[in-house]
């Protein structure tokens, strides 16, 4: 079942349609991309499933049932991408204020930060005031306070946007263990090779609407081009090359890229490989990635040339 | 409701806790005591005795009437110069005065005396206090001349006192009504720029820190800025009670500690029994804490919804918020119209209007209920703040619901009453 199912919704701000007639669903434990480029209505669309906007239309399914801002955002974790936290505020008392307002009681809360504080060594800072922390240290503050009351659905914009390759990995850690103890969650990005690896699932967004949808597999699968590289032990001769089965789309000494012609198949090229004489090191199909394949959704487009860059 | 809870208690915690706050509870009766005693003291120390030579060059005056004249009023000494005049002129503080002045040769005490002139460096008051002495002892001459005498002159001056007394309500002093009057309302003004601001900054405090989104995921907007102006709407309350507690403790203190009889203290203390006992003080202290609350929620959440409209800049902030404190300055210059005519069309109205009624109303109220203060008038007033700072918070909530979460460019009024009713 379902964590989240969203229905046909949209919202409008005065001149421009930010979200437009989105439908997804993510399923429990999944680790969901929401992928797109900045102000293609990324944002408005969390904003909405976390409560903080109401949608103009459609409908939010929340764990089986219509979305009850209310009681259900004890569920969710949310940390947004513009973040922070109060800095006059001792990190202890600053994360027990937010575990409380998520509606945990004043010692769960506390024995459940001791623990979070544990795991990132960060025992040692109770007293110390936001202010003092560095930047990575208030980053991993922050994530501790978003996961602290045990969400179902955890929604991330942004996350690793200002933290160092270390900080990054505990998180990105931190975020395949809550998925294999059942939580969900949903990392919104416009870094699209940052989810490749993570996401089980992904969404592509564009001005408002939805253009693409489904596990990165599948999605590599249907957009891709029949690339291959193939890499040989002995030298590559221009005759070994005239033939219908493929075209060469780069060559090198010992290797090449090729797109298989329709109607063939990898056996057949290989096939053809051996029958040249030529003795085959490796052979790898190039899948695209999410970049490119947004690139080649949105050709054309002010978005495009923007990610062209 | 209980979040809300949650949220005061952190706004009202991190503010009294504070250093500053401790501080400036505890400094400012202090300074305000210190302002009090010190500008007396000074005021005391420097009353020395003015002396003046009066150089005659006519003849008109002699030693025993200036004499007589300075036993009569000892706060100025006049000296009569008669030889060595030019050595007296060119280095009187030498010699001990505080300057001088020439009746020209010739004179008569009819006739060349109107336009003298004081050569003096102490200018303040100095002139009318020679000119008075110096009037009294030429009166008396012309007396002489024209055959008045003591009997006839007393026959001449008549003794006449005029004392003010309300219409509206005759056991109130005007004079201790205007002064309980104008000490709440500028109480109410104070609190309403000092902690108006504080709630402003606090909101700002949450957009600059980009807390603001992280706290609207979890709590409702509308209870996040209700529980910052409940919370710092207890601060200033919490602070006012210390102070008042100061007083009452300081008041005791010097009333058992007696001193002489007939001394400032002594009399001061019976001074503030005296006005106690005149006024209606359940009535006083219990519409000051409904003008100081109603007044506060009433500014403070327009000064929210302006606090979550602007960035960190604190320019843009006070341009925004200029209009919003006008209307308080206002109030005030208001109030001091009030109190010298409590029950004009004028002070009538403003003490009803919400914009003005919690500084002018405080203002009204010493003056008497009912009598100044029409019963009708103050319902009205009290049901117009209850509306009034309804209607504030929830066109605040609607404004703080958008600007929270909006970074960039600041938005001016009118876009912010679009974002207010904007569904």
């Amino acid at each position: 079942m379902p964590i989240l199912q969203i229905n046909s919704l949209s919202k409008n701000f005065a001149t421009q349609k930010a979200v437009n007639n989105i439908s997804l669903s993510i399923d429990k434990g999944q680790i969901f991309g929401l992928l797109g480029p900045n102000g293609a209505g990324k944002t408005t669309l969390i904003r909405m499933i976390t409560g903080i906007f109401y949608p103009d239309q459609g409908e939010i399914l929340f764990d089986g049932k219509p979305f009850d801002p209310i009681n259900d955002i004890a569920h969710i974790g949310y940390m947004p991408e513009e973040r922070g936290l109060y800095k006059k505020m001792k990190i202890g008392e600053q994360a027990l204020y937010l575990a409380q307002l998520k509606g945990l009681s004043k010692s769960d809360a506390t024995s459940k930060i001791k623990e979070w504080f544990t795991r990132f060594d960060m025992e040692s800072w109770w007293n110390k005031k936001v202010e003092d922390l560095s930047k990575g240290m208030s980053q991993k503050l922050q994530f501790v306070t978003t996961v602290l009351h045990n969400p179902k659905l955890i929604i991330l914009d942004e996350p690793f946007s200002g933290l160092d390759p270390v900080n990054a990995n505990l998180i990105r850690d931190e975020i395949y263990r809550l998925a294999k103890e059942g939580a969900t969650i949903i990392f919104s990005t416009h870094r699209m090779e940052q989810v490749e690896e993570i996401c089980d699932h992904i969404v592509l967004v564009n001005k408002g609407e939805k253009i693409l949808d489904g596990t990165v597999n599948e999605v590599k699968q249907d957009f891709k081009e029949n690339l291959f590289k193939v890499t040989f032990t002995n030298e590559l001769l221009a005759e070994h090359l005239a033939i219908h089965l493929f075209e060469v789309k780069e060559k090198k000494n010992n290797s090449i890229v090729i797109q298989r012609n329709e109607g063939f198949t990898n056996n057949d090229v290989i096939q053809y490989f051996i029958n040249k004489g030529l003795s085959i090191e490796s052979f790898n199909e190039i899948l695209p990635s999410l970049n490119q394949i947004f690139i080649k959704l949105v050709e054309g487009t002010p978005t495009a040339r923007q990610f062209n860059n | 409701m209980n979040k809300t809870i949650l949220i005061i208690k952190r706004e009202f915690l991190t503010r009294v806790r504070k250093r500053t706050f401790i501080i400036s509870t505890l400094l400012f009766p202090l300074l305000y005591l210190g302002l009090i005693f010190g500008m007396g003291y000074i005021g005391e120390k420097s009353k020395s005795i003015l002396k003046i030579a009066v150089i005659d060059s006519s003849g008109l005056l002699d030693q025993g009437r200036v004499e007589r004249a300075n036993a009569a009023d000892a706060s100025s000494q006049l000296k009569l110069i008669t030889d060595s005049a030019n050595a007296v002129i060119s280095n009187f503080s030498d010699r001990g005065y505080d300057g001088y002045l020439v009746l020209p040769a010739g004179a008569t005490v009819e006739n060349g005396l109107d336009k003298l002139t004081l050569h003096t460096s102490r200018t303040l008051g100095s002139a009318a206090e020679v000119q008075m002495k110096l009037g009294s002892i030429l009166n008396e001459i012309k007396y002489e001349k024209l055959g008045i005498d003591e009997a006839k002159r007393k026959a001449l001056s008549s003794q006449l006192t005029i004392k003010p007394q309300n219409v509206n309500d005759e056991k109130a002093n005007s004079g201790v009504a205007s002064t309980i009057g104008l000490v709440s309302g500028f109480l109410i003004y104070f609190i309403l720029l000092i902690y108006g601001s504080q709630v402003m900054m606090g909101v700002m405090e949450e957009k600059t820190n980009r807390i603001a989104e992280v706290m609207v995921s979890s709590v409702k907007p509308f209870q996040l800025m209700l529980g910052k102006i409940v919370g710092i709407g207890l601060v200033a309350f919490t602070q006012f009670i210390l102070w008042i507690a100061f007083i009452f403790i300081i008041y005791n203190a010097t009333k058992a500690t007696g001193g002489a009889e007939g001394s400032t203290i002594n009399s001061m203390v019976g001074g503030v029994q005296e006005v106690f006992t005149s006024l209606n003080l359940p009535l006083l202290i219990g519409s000051f804490g409904f003008y100081f609350m109603g007044g506060f929620f009433f500014y403070s959440s327009l000064y929210a919804a302006i606090g979550s409209a602007v960035n960190e800049d604190m320019r843009e902030a006070q341009s925004l918020s200029f209009p919003v404190t006008m209307l308080v300055i206002f109030a005030i210059m208001l109030m001091t119209v009030a109190i010298k005519d409590p029950t004009s069309p004028l002070a009538v109205w403003a003490s009803i209007i919400p914009f003005t009624s919690p500084i002018v109303m405080m203002a009204r109220i010493p003056f008497g209920v009912p009598g100044t203060v029409q019963i009708w008038e103050l319902a009205l007033s009290v049901a117009m703040l209850i509306i009034g700072f309804a209607f504030t918070t929830w066109f605040a909530g609607k404004i703080y619901r958008t600007g929270i979460l909006m970074y960039g460019k600041k938005p001016s009024w009118k876009e912010m009453i679009k974002w207010a009713f904007r569904k």
